[in-house]
C-alpha cells in the first residue's frame, strides 16, 4: 500500500502518518507527506500510489483543482478537511471517504476499511467521473454512462451517446465509488442496471445482457442470479 | 411624475400673475406736457397749453405745472369710482382732475422749509361724475427739491377699489411666500450648523434668505410711507440683494454639478456679474435685468453641461430655467424676477433632496460595510479553517503531552479574548494588535510546528490601526511563504513617520510558495484594504508583493 498525505497543518499531518502507519503495519510500502500543492502534484505524477488523503484547503488555495485532479487518477482519494459543508460536493465527485476535522483513530480506521474490503459507500451518490483527457480534466455526467469495461489497469467508459472514455481507476474501484444501480455483471463489465433490456441465457450455460441500444455483454456464471433478482 | 408636478407650478404661476397684474385698461393718455411757473388756472381743461413742452428742466424746489389729457374709453359704471394712481412718482404735488383739486402730496414748492413729507405710491379719487367716457386733463402742481432730474412720472386711471386692493393682495401673496422661503432659510440654516460639511446647504439657506429680504424691501413701500428722497436707499439694498443671488445662486449649481476649469470659469462671471452691476448702477431695474440674463445665461451653460453629463437632476433644472425664460416673456420685470427665482430656488431645492438621497443611500451602504467587516472579524476565528485545524492539533498535543496541550489551550483563549476585546472597534492601539500578532504565532507554532520568531521597530505609543489589519497580513505570510531551511520564519513589523504621513511596514522572511493562480488579492486582502477606506476615506495606500527575502506589506496613511 502507497500512501501521500497532501496537508499544510504540520501537526496534523504527522498525526495522520502516524494513525496510518498504525492501521497498515506491515502492508504498508510507503506513505509519504507534502504540505503544497506543487510538490504534490510533482509526487502523484511519479509515484504508484494507492490511496491520497487530501486537505482541500491548502494554503489559502481553493482545493477544487486539485480535488478534480485527484478523482481522475488511479488511486482512492480521501479527503480531510475542517469544512464539512463541502463533503457532499466532494462524493459528488468521486472521493470514497470524506473526514470532518478533527478526527480520531477510529474514524480513519473506517475509512482506511472501506479501501480495503472493496465495500459500496453509501453516503452521496457520485455525480460525475473525472478523465484526463489531453492534459484536461474533463467530468463525465454519471447519468451519461451506460457501462464500464474493465481494460487491464484502466477502464473504458462507455457513454449512451456511443462515445468511449479511458479512466485511470480499475474497474473494482470505480465499483466502490459509483451508485448501487451499476452492477458488476461480469469481470470486466460494470452495467448500469435499468440499461438492460433482456437477461438470455444460450446454450452451454452462456448467459448475455441486451442493452436498450441492441448491445450485447456478456454476463458472469456466477453472476447471472444476483443480477437476476435485482433486475426483477 | 416629477415633471408632471412642475407642470402643475408652472401653471399655478402663470395663472396667478395673468390674474392677479394684468387688469383691463379704461383710459389711454393722449398727451403731456409741462411748464415752469405757478398758475391755479392751468389746471382747468379749457386752458390753451400750445406753449407747453414735451421735456422740461427743474432746479431747486421751484413749482412746476404738467397737463396730461387722458381718454378714458370706458366711462364708469354707476356707483363705480375711478381713480388716479401715481406709481414710483417723485416729488411733491397737488393733483387736479378735470380743474378739481382731489389730492395732495406734500408740500409742492415748500419742500425745503417744510421737509419731506408725502410717498411715491398714491391713489386718488376722482369726483363723481368726472370719470365718464371722453377726454379729461390731468393736471399736477409740482416740486422736485430733492431729485429735480426726475420730471416724468406716470397717471394710470383704474376702478379705485381696485387701485385700493390690489397692493394689499399682492402684499399679502408676496409675503406667504417670504414666509416660506423664511422658513427655509431657519430650517436649512440649523440643518447646515448640523453637519458643517455641507456648504451646499448653506448656500441653498442663504439664497432663501436674502429671497425673503428681496421681497420684503419690494413690497415694504406697502406698509410704510417712503419719501421719494429716500427711494434710492430702498433700490440700492434690493440691487445689492439681487447682486448677491445673482452670485450665491450660480455657485450653488457649480457646486452641484461639476464642470471643468471650475475657478477660472466662475471668477469670469463674477468679473463680469460685477462689471454689470457698476455700469449704469443707477438704472436699479436695467441693472437687476442684466444681472438676472447674465445669470440665466450662465446657468444654462452650467446646467446644459450637466444635462451633457447625465448628471443626476440636471433635466429637471434645465426645464426650470426654460420655465424662468418663459415667465420672463409673459409677465412685466417684478414678476418674473421674483417667479423666476423662486422656480429657481425649488430646483435647488430638488437638487438638494437629490443630493441628500445619494448620502443617505451612501451612509447606509457604509453602514452595512462596517457591520460586514465587523462580523469578519468575529469570523476570523470560528471559521472552520482556523478552529478545526487548531482543534485537531490540540487533540494530538493534548494525546501526546498534556501540558503542551494546556499552554496550547492558553494561547487560543488569549486570542480568543483579544479578538473579543476589539471585535466592535474601528481603531486599536498598535500594542493591542501587535499582541494580537505574538498570540497568533503562538497558535501557528503549536500548529505548524515552525519556529516563528517575530520583530518589529520604531513602533510609538498611542499609534492606532483598524483591528486585525496586521494580523491578516501575518494570515497571508503564514499561508503564502514556507519555512527556511532552518525550519523558522520571521515577520517584522517597521513603523515610520514623518510631517505628511505614517507607515507600516510589514516583511515576512520565508520561501515564498509557488501556487498555480496568483490569486493574491483574496479576501484577506479585501479585508484590510475594507478596514482603511472606512477608517481613513482615501488618505491611504497598500501594496503587498513578494520579495527575494519572501513577502513585504506597506500601509501607507497620510496626515490629515
Amino acid at each position: 500500500m502507497n500512501i501521500l498525505i497532501i496537508e499544510d497543518e504540520t501537526r496534523i499531518a504527522k498525526r495522520i502518518e502516524r494513525m496510518t502507519r498504525e492501521f497498515f503495519s506491515d502492508s504498508l510500502s510507503s506513505v509519504n507527506r507534502v504540505d503544497e500543492l506543487s510538490d504534490a502534484l510533482e509526487f502523484i505524477k511519479n509515484n504508484p500510489l494507492d490511496v491520497v488523503l487530501l486537505d482541500l484547503n491548502l494554503n489559502g488555495e481553493n482545493g477544487f483543482d486539485i480535488l478534480k485532479l485527484a478523482v481522475s487518477e488511479s488511486f482512492h482519494t480521501i479527503i480531510i478537511s475542517a469544512h464539512k459543508d463541502r463533503a457532499i460536493y466532494a462524493f459528488e465527485y468521486g472521493v470514497l471517504d470524506f473526514i470532518a476535522k478533527p478526527f480520531n483513530q477510529n474514524r480513519l480506521n473506517q475509512a482506511f476499511d472501506r479501501v480495503l474490503q472493496n465495500e459500496k459507500k453509501q453516503d452521496v451518490d457520485i455525480k460525475f467521473l473525472a478523465i484526463k483527457k489531453k492534459g484536461a480534466i474533463e467530468l463525465i455526467s454519471v447519468e451519461d454512462i451506460l457501462y464500464i469495461k474493465g481494460s487491464g489497469v484502466y477502464t473504458e467508459i462507455h457513454l449512451k451517446s456511443s462515445k468511449k472514455e479511458l479512466h485511470d481507476k480499475s474497474l473494482e474501484k470505480l465499483e466502490q465509488l459509483l451508485p448501487k444501480s451499476f452492477v458488476r455483471i461480469h469481470k470486466s463489465y460494470l452495467l448500469k442496471i435499468i440499461e438492460m433490456d433482456k437477461l438470455v441465457v444460450k446454450s452451454g450455460s452462456k448467459y448475455t445482457a441486451e442493452l436498450n441500444n441492441g448491445e450485447v455483454l456478456p454476463v458472469g456464471r456466477t453472476k447471472y442470479k444476483e443480477i437476476k433478482e435485482q433486475w426483477l | 411624475m416629477i415633471s408632471k408636478k412642475y407642470y402643475f407650478l408652472f401653471i399655478l404661476f402663470i395663472s396667478f400673475i395673468n390674474s392677479s397684474c394684468e387688469h383691463q385698461r379704461v383710459s389711454e393718455q393722449t398727451s403731456k406736457v409741462y411748464k415752469m411757473g405757478d398758475d391755479k388756472r392751468w389746471s382747468s381743461i379749457d386752458f390753451d397749453d400750445k406753449d407747453w413742452k414735451e421735456e422740461i428742466e427743474v432746479n431747486s424746489d421751484k413749482v412746476f405745472w404738467s397737463r396730461t389729457k387722458i381718454n378714458i374709453t370706458k366711462g364708469s359704471k354707476e356707483f363705480q369710482i375711478y381713480g388716479v394712481d401715481f406709481v414710483n412718482t417723485f416729488g411733491e404735488y397737488e393733483v387736479y382732475w378735470d380743474g378739481v383739486l382731489i389730492g395732495r402730496n406734500g408740500n409742492p414748492g415748500k419742500e425745503k422749509q417744510m421737509g419731506p413729507t408725502g410717498e411715491m405710491w398714491r391713489s386718488y379719487r376722482i369726483p363723481d361724475g368726472l370719470s365718464k367716457g371722453g377726454e379729461h386733463l390731468l393736471a399736477v402742481r409740482r416740486s422736485l427739491y430733492y431729485y429735480p432730474e426726475n420730471t416724468r412720472f406716470n397717471a394710470f386711471i383704474e376702478d379705485y377699489d381696485h387701485l385700493l386692493e390690489f397692493p394689499l393682495l399682492y402684499t399679502a401673496f408676496m409675503n406667504i411666500f417670504a414666509g416660506g422661503f423664511l422658513i427655509a432659510a431657519i430650517y436649512f440654516f440649523f440643518l447646515f450648523l448640523g453637519n458643517k460639511k455641507q456648504k451646499p446647504i448653506l448656500i441653498f439657506s442663504v439664497s432663501c434668505f436674502l429671497f425673503f429680504a428681496l421681497i420684503i424691501m419690494e413690497f415694504i413701500r406697502t406698509y410704510i410711507s417712503i419719501h421719494y428722497s429716500q427711494h434710492n436707499i430702498r433700490m440700492e439694498i434690493i440691487s445689492y440683494l439681487t447682486f448677491f443671488i445673482a452670485i450665491l445662486v450660480p455657485l450653488y449649481f457649480s457646486l452641484q454639478f461639476r464642470y471643468p476649469k471650475q475657478k477660472y470659469i466662475f471668477t469670469t462671471y463674477i468679473v463680469f456679474l460685477i462689471y454689470m452691476f457698476y455700469r449704469k448702477h443707477d438704472w436699479y431695474d436695467y441693472t437687476s435685468i442684466m444681472m438676472a440674463m447674465t445669470t440665466w445665461f450662465f446657468l444654462m451653460g452650467i446646467v446644459s453641461w450637466a444635462v451633457y453629463k447625465k448628471q443626476k437632476g440636471a433635466i429637471i433644472i434645465l426645464a426650470t430655467l426654460i420655465a424662468c425664460f418663459v415667465i420672463f416673456k409673459l409677465t412685466y420685470f417684478d414678476t418674473s424676477l421674483f417667479t423666476g427665482f423662486s422656480v429657481i430656488l425649488l430646483g435647488m431645492f430638488y437638487i438638494l433632496s437629490v443630493k441628500a438621497k445619494k448620502q443617505r443611500i451612501a451612509y447606509e451602504k457604509s453602514l452595512v460595510q462596517s457591520t460586514r467587516l465587523r462580523l469578519e472579524l468575529l469570523k476570523k476565528n470560528i471559521q472552520p479553517h482556523f478552529i478545526m485545524n487548531s482543534l485537531t492539533s490540540l487533540i494530538d498535543w493534548v494525546e501526546e503531552s498534556p501540558e503542551k496541550g494546556v499552554l496550547f489551550i492558553e494561547a487560543l483563549a488569549r486570542e480568543f479574548d483579544l479578538l473579543n476585546q476589539i471585535e466592535d472597534k474601528t481603531l486599536i492601539s498598535i500594542h493591542k494588535e501587535i499582541e494580537l500578532c505574538i498570540i497568533h504565532l503562538e497558535i501557528m507554532k503549536y500548529r505548524k510546528e515552525i519556529n516563528y520568531i517575530w520583530e518589529q521597530e520604531g513602533i510609538v505609543d498611542g499609534e492606532e490601526l483598524p483591528p486585525a489589519t496586521i494580523h491578516t497580513l501575518l494570515e497571508n505570510g503564514i499561508t503564502h511563504c514556507a519555512a527556511l531551511k532552518s525550519n523558522e520564519m520571521k515577520f517584522k513589523l517597521i513603523f515610520e513617520e514623518n510631517k505628511d504621513s505614517k507607515s507600516y511596514t510589514f516583511l515576512t522572511f520565508g520561501i515564498v510558495r509557488k501556487t498555480k493562480k496568483q490569486t493574491r488579492d483574496g479576501t484577506g486582502l479585501k479585508y484590510v484594504k475594507a478596514r482603511l477606506n472606512e477608517s481613513y476615506g482615501d488618505r491611504w495606500s497598500f501594496s503587498s508583493q513578494s520579495t527575494p527575502e519572501g513577502w513585504k506589506n506597506i500601509i501607507k496613511i497620510e496626515n490629515k
